[in-house]
């Protein structure tokens, strides 16, 4: 079992397999384990927020990268698990199995709600140019829904949602009587962003993961192997959309609300510009871009440049026409962390 | 032939607006042969592959693969039930290594004998000098080595029947023998084969029997002997009939 599960890890499907890259990545995850012993609890809050942003981005990665299928309004379910988890938990405030029953609950909707669309888009055979624009149609009524959601009469039992200023006073998540907030937040944040990356590299190891990876290359092909290709992308939608709902979850118990504009259009965007910064067809290149676009969009929003935004779609565009593949993924293969790769190739083609 | 039928049509027609690419065929392929279907381009040859393999439906008629009603079917479903395939153009997956590709292809529920289907999966890959633990991108393959590699992909999946569209187009002589013996040698060992081909020369080396088709029906079927003999498949192909 042990055995199977590091061959899965280990496996072609992401860089970095060297054990010069696990130094490396025990070095990372050593800093990140002692960086709250260094700081603020305000500063390591706000990297618990780049951190809580990664499942959404492994989730686009995977949808994006890995299946072929993109995604503009993959924060719809960043927004329908928040806003379940509000309403869940608000309603059984008092209840420490509150919180609990939020997150299964946020989970379970942003798993049924992107089943029925991937139902219709998959089983339909839309083609895969319409489905960007359907997701962000889809993302865009979620936002123009919510934000008329003022007044009283939109409430559900004891919560209000709240209209454009949101839902607010969303409780802590807690197991029994312990309530994660502060540092304990910051590692309930870090541990998810490990088990995710660890749990994404050994599916995408998997037989599944190779076929995900077939259907990207040919779908036709992959059918004529024997696969229903429609069901295994609408798996992977579902997947990838819960990665989105537990960064929802995550990020309404960052901040205790969430608001519309959440789900708008500029959210949308976002995990998009992670995942092609970083390189779409790696899980570790969308782990550090996520951190660090969100690092960076942070820092120059808090010295006052208006133009994060600006800057972050800036430089969307240079990776566009410079680094098609991803900043890091071009990275990693020109500093030789393929180089199996290509050894192995030469020794196919002697 | 007198083994079971394993794929047969009734009446299986296909019209593409004015055009008729398929007009009521009948159509079978029995256990252990391997038939060639050839025809002159537009006869309809890809149209019947492509609904015989589920890629198109058809407007009228009925398709039965391995006894089964399969008209309506996705074409997965033909694939779990024993059919493998390959395209006119080679759809191996090019980014992925030559183990990847051998490793994706998923076994079928029904294969009557995966000993045997295994032992014919070992086979080509030595015939064809795969290897299926091989780290090599697809995409650096030769296209002979590529054709072959989507063969072995086909055989992978443990298919009973397997339909190839124009295995050797591309080809030189000495490949294309090559291929014809391997393809001879998956029949001898029980596999049944659909071929769709162009050059005669290689129809002639490997086919038990022919069908021909044209202007979307079934001009006439036989032995190789027949076929090549005949004066009117020789005019439809000279444009005669």
């Amino acid at each position: 079992m042990i055995q199977r599960s590091l061959r899965l890890i280990g496996g072609p499907a992401d860089i970095g397999r060297t054990p010069l890259f696990w130094v490396g990545f025990a070095v990372a995850v050593a800093f990140f384990l002692l960086y709250p012993t260094q700081v603020s609890s305000f500063r390591a809050s706000n990297v618990a927020y780049y951190l809580l942003n990664v499942p959404m981005g492994l989730g686009m990665a995977l949808l994006w990268g890995y299946c072929g299928v993109l995604s503009f309004g993959h924060v719809a379910y960043f927004g329908i698990a928040a806003y379940l988890y509000g309403i869940i938990a608000g309603n059984m405030a008092g209840s420490s199995w509150g919180p609990l029953v939020g997150v299964g609950g946020g989970l379970l909707g942003c798993a049924i709600v992107a089943a029925i669309f991937g139902y219709f888009v998959f089983y339909a055979r839309v083609q895969k140019w319409i489905i960007p624009i359907l997701t962000l149609v889809f993302t865009l009524l979620l936002e123009t829904f919510l934000g008329q959601t003022a007044g009283y009469q939109w409430r559900v039992g004891t919560v209000l949602l709240g209209g454009y200023n949101g839902m607010t006073g969303i409780p802590w998540f807690q197991l029994g009587g312990f309530v994660f907030e502060g540092y304990s937040f910051y590692y309930l944040c870090l541990g998810i962003v490990i088990l995710t990356y660890f749990g994404l590299r050994m599916l995408m190891n998997a037989k599944f993961g190779q076929v995900v990876v077939a259907m990207r290359e040919d779908e036709l092909r992959t059918e004529m192997l024997g696969f229903d290709t429609r069901f295994r992308q609408c798996a992977v939608f579902v997947i990838s959309a819960m990665l989105a709902g537990l960064s929802g979850l995550l990020y309404v118990q960052w901040g205790n609300y969430i608001t519309p504009s959440q789900v708008g259009l500029l959210q949308a965007a976002l995990p998009v510009v992670w995942t092609a910064v970083g390189g779409r067809t790696s899980l570790l290149a969308v782990v550090i871009a996520t951190i660090v676009l969100n690092w960076l969009t942070y820092t120059l929003s808090s010295q006052g440049n208006q133009y994060a935004m600006v800057i972050i779609g800036g430089l969307l565009v240079v990776t566009m026409m410079f680094f098609p593949r991803g900043i890091v993924v071009m990275l990693a293969e020109t500093i030789g962390r393929r180089p199996w790769r290509r050894r192995q190739a030469a020794e196919g083609r002697s | 032939m007198s083994g079971a039928v394993l794929l047969e049509t009734k009446a299986l027609s296909k019209r593409f607006g004015g055009v008729v690419a398929a007009n009521n065929i009948d159509f079978t392929v029995t256990e252990g042969e391997l038939r060639c279907l050839i025809g002159p381009n537009g006869a309809g040859k890809s149209t019947l592959f492509s609904m015989l393999c589920g890629i198109q439906k058809a407007d009228s008629g009925e398709i039965y693969a391995f006894g089964k009603r399969v008209t309506h079917r996705q074409a997965f479903h033909r694939v779990r039930r024993g059919l493998g395939l390959t395209f006119q153009s080679n759809r191996a997956f090019h980014d992925l290594s030559v183990a990847e590709n051998l490793a994706i292809p998923r076994k079928p529920l029904h294969a009557r004998s995966h000993q045997k289907a295994a032992e014919r999966y070992r086979y080509a890959l030595d015939a064809f000098g795969l290897d299926p633990a091989d780290q090599t991108r697809s995409g650096e393959l030769s296209h002979d080595q590529l054709q072959w590699l989507e063969i072995a992909m086909v055989l992978a999946g443990f298919p009973d029947l397997v339909m190839l569209d124009e295995p050797t187009a591309g080809m030189a002589t000495e490949e294309t023998n090559r291929t014809a013996e391997v393809l001879k040698a998956l029949q001898d060992s029980g596999l049944t084969l659909l071929v769709v081909e162009h050059d005669m020369a290689f129809v002639r080396l490997v086919a038990d029997s022919v069908t021909v088709l044209h202007q979307g029906t079934i001009f006439a079927e036989g032995t190789v002997e027949d076929i090549t003999t005949s004066e009117a498949v020789r005019s439809i192909y000279l444009g005669k009939a």
